[in-house]
């Protein structure tokens, strides 16, 4: 078989795979939050208000720099690249105002975090929410 | 002072490195940094172009310098609690005395027992940037420098104090407010020489409301000085010829000077813009009261930003005073009163870069108009200056 038909046969395979895994933003099931809104995860995410209507402190979790899910997760939520994020939590950070979301290396740390503290959230493709967290906000809504 | 930066660069460097390492962990401490190497030339040769008012020297006659944008900074921040936070900055960068000596802008413990309340004390940066306290992470903003006609004047970068900032949602937004006080510890030089205005009370308000692309500030400062500038080459005269208020009319000490402005940002996906006003009312005859404002507009292409800028100084001040009677004496007041005159406007242009991550190079021309009596916004001007010159900037911004 042709190397361009082994080719177009894996995306024929794949991209439907691809397109299913849209983020979505986790929470603990006893976290008390049934939704947030889009601006409610753009204030906690870019570090603007992080009190809970539970009363809970939001902890949000962010992939690393280089990860394809951080690149997706901002692009969706404020249309930014990563470049620009970069330098909006440059201004924050020397500054001495706010934190910029803890990084976490992986998917299960991260899911364990979440499912460990009601506060904590994370954004995950999908397929990797599972029944330890509730899902609060579909990224691409 | 090459060995000061060397210094400064290898623990800059070091910093990066545990950066690097933490940066991916749950790690209460990180060391970090920020830095410019910036060259600039402006073509005037009668005048020299200065970033802001603290600087004691510009660049001038077609010579490329880094003297006015290089900076480097190492921040270090230690979470001791889940509310309590320690954050230290120094900053090395041309001061006053042509040094470029390391200084602490900030060191502060930061208690926030919510998300709605943080208490900062210590020394803290000066929140005159709509976007962040401090001017100096050339990373975090789209021009080589902030506009110089609207943040030239403002050469406070940090006091010694504390602030608070409360937060709330309203609407779909969140309205903040932060009430600040403390004392300067900065000194500033001029044709006059070194102003030391340390031990001078700050206090001031800002509100900003954040709601999607929009933000939107309204801020009131007062500084009271403490010191006096170096006018008794003129004040003693005065008040020997009788002058007493007019001699008065020149100290600096008790004197308190007021700012208020007003600014939005609309920041949208690749577009983004932002304008301020500002309004300075200086409580001494040697610094003319003035108005200013910008507007900044940008949009990204992939990694490219082209930007464009228009800003604004004039000041408002009269130049004599009715009740001198020498007719020598009303000259030489006239003449050091207009001393602090300002009728200039910058036209920008620019493009940023994004290279890769935390690495920005821009490109960027101004072209400033002023009027030719305008010396007050430059350095070192001979007779010949005629208020015009046009700089032109690159730099490398990084973060680490």
């Amino acid at each position: 078989m042709p190397a361009a038909h082994l080719v177009l046969l894996f995306w024929i395979a794949v991209a439907p795979a691809l397109a299913r895994a849209d983020l979505v933003l986790v929470a603990h099931p006893g976290s008390g939050i049934e939704r947030l809104t889009r601006d409610e995860v753009i204030n906690i995410y870019l570090g603007r208000y992080r009190l809970l209507d539970s009363g809970l402190n939001a902890e949000p979790l962010d992939h690393p720099a280089d990860a394809e899910a951080r690149y997706r997760f901002y692009r969706s939520l404020v249309n930014k690249s990563p470049a620009e994020i970069n330098a909006y939590w440059a201004r924050l950070i020397f500054s001495g105002k706010t934190r910029p979301p803890r990084v976490v290396g992986s998917v299960e740390r991260m899911l364990e975090l979440v499912a460990a503290s009601p506060g904590v959230l994370a954004y995950v493709d999908r397929s990797q929410a599972d029944a330890r967290v509730k899902i609060v906000f579909d990224v691409s809504d | 002072m090459k060995n000061k930066w060397a210094a400064l660069l290898l623990a800059g460097m070091l910093a990066g490195s545990v950066a690097a390492e933490t940066g991916t962990t749950e790690s209460p401490f990180s060391l970090r940094g920020f830095g410019t190497l910036g060259l600039a030339r402006s073509s005037s040769h009668h005048a020299e172009f200065v970033r802001d008012l603290s600087q004691p020297a510009g660049i001038r006659g077609g010579q490329w310098s880094g003297r006015i944008d290089s900076i480097l900074g190492v921040q270090a921040n230690w979470q001791a609690t889940p509310e309590i936070e320690l954050v230290g900055q120094v900053v090395s960068r041309l001061r006053y005395d042509r040094s470029h000596d390391p200084e602490v802008m900030w060191a502060f413990v930061k208690w926030e027992p919510d998300p709605r309340v943080a208490l900062r004390v210590g020394r803290i940066g000066a929140d005159f940037m709509m976007l962040a306290d401090s001017r100096l992470v050339g990373y975090s903003y789209l021009p080589v420098r902030p506009p110089p006609d609207f943040f030239g004047p403002l050469f406070f970068s940090h006091f010694d104090g504390a602030d608070a900032t409360g937060a709330l949602p309203l609407g779909p937004g969140v309205l903040r407010g932060k009430v600040f006080g403390g004392r300067t510890q900065e000194k500033s030089a001029g044709d006059l020489g070194v102003w030391d205005t340390s031990g001078s009370p700050v206090g001031g308000v800002v509100i900003d409301y954040v709601q999607g692309a929009w933000q939107f500030r309204f801020n009131a400062a007062r500084i009271e000085f403490a010191t006096d500038m170096n006018v008794d080459f003129l004040r003693q005269p005065l008040a020997a010829a009788g002058c007493h208020d007019a001699a008065r009319s020149l100290g600096t000490a008790g004197a308190t000077a007021r700012f208020l402005a007003l600014g939005a940002v609309y920041d949208a996906g690749p577009f983004q813009a932002q304008v301020m006003l500002n309004r300075i009312h200086n409580g001494s005859a040697s610094f003319q009261d003035s108005h200013a404002g910008y507007l900044l507009v940008g949009y990204r292409l992939q990694r490219l930003t082209p930007f464009l800028g228009v800003s604004r100084w004039k000041t408002l001040g009269a130049d004599g005073w009715p009740g001198i009677a020498d007719p020598v004496l009303h000259d030489a007041y006239r003449r050091f009163t207009a001393g602090s005159k300002v009728d200039r406007a910058t036209y920008s242009l620019g493009l940023r870069y994004d290279v890769g991550r935390n690495l920005a190079a821009k490109l960027q021309w101004d072209a400033v108009r002023a009027t030719r009596d305008t010396v007050f916004s430059v350095r070192n001007p001979s007779a010949a200056w005629d208020g015009r010159t046009e700089v032109l900037s690159l730099a490398i911004d990084f973060i680490f």
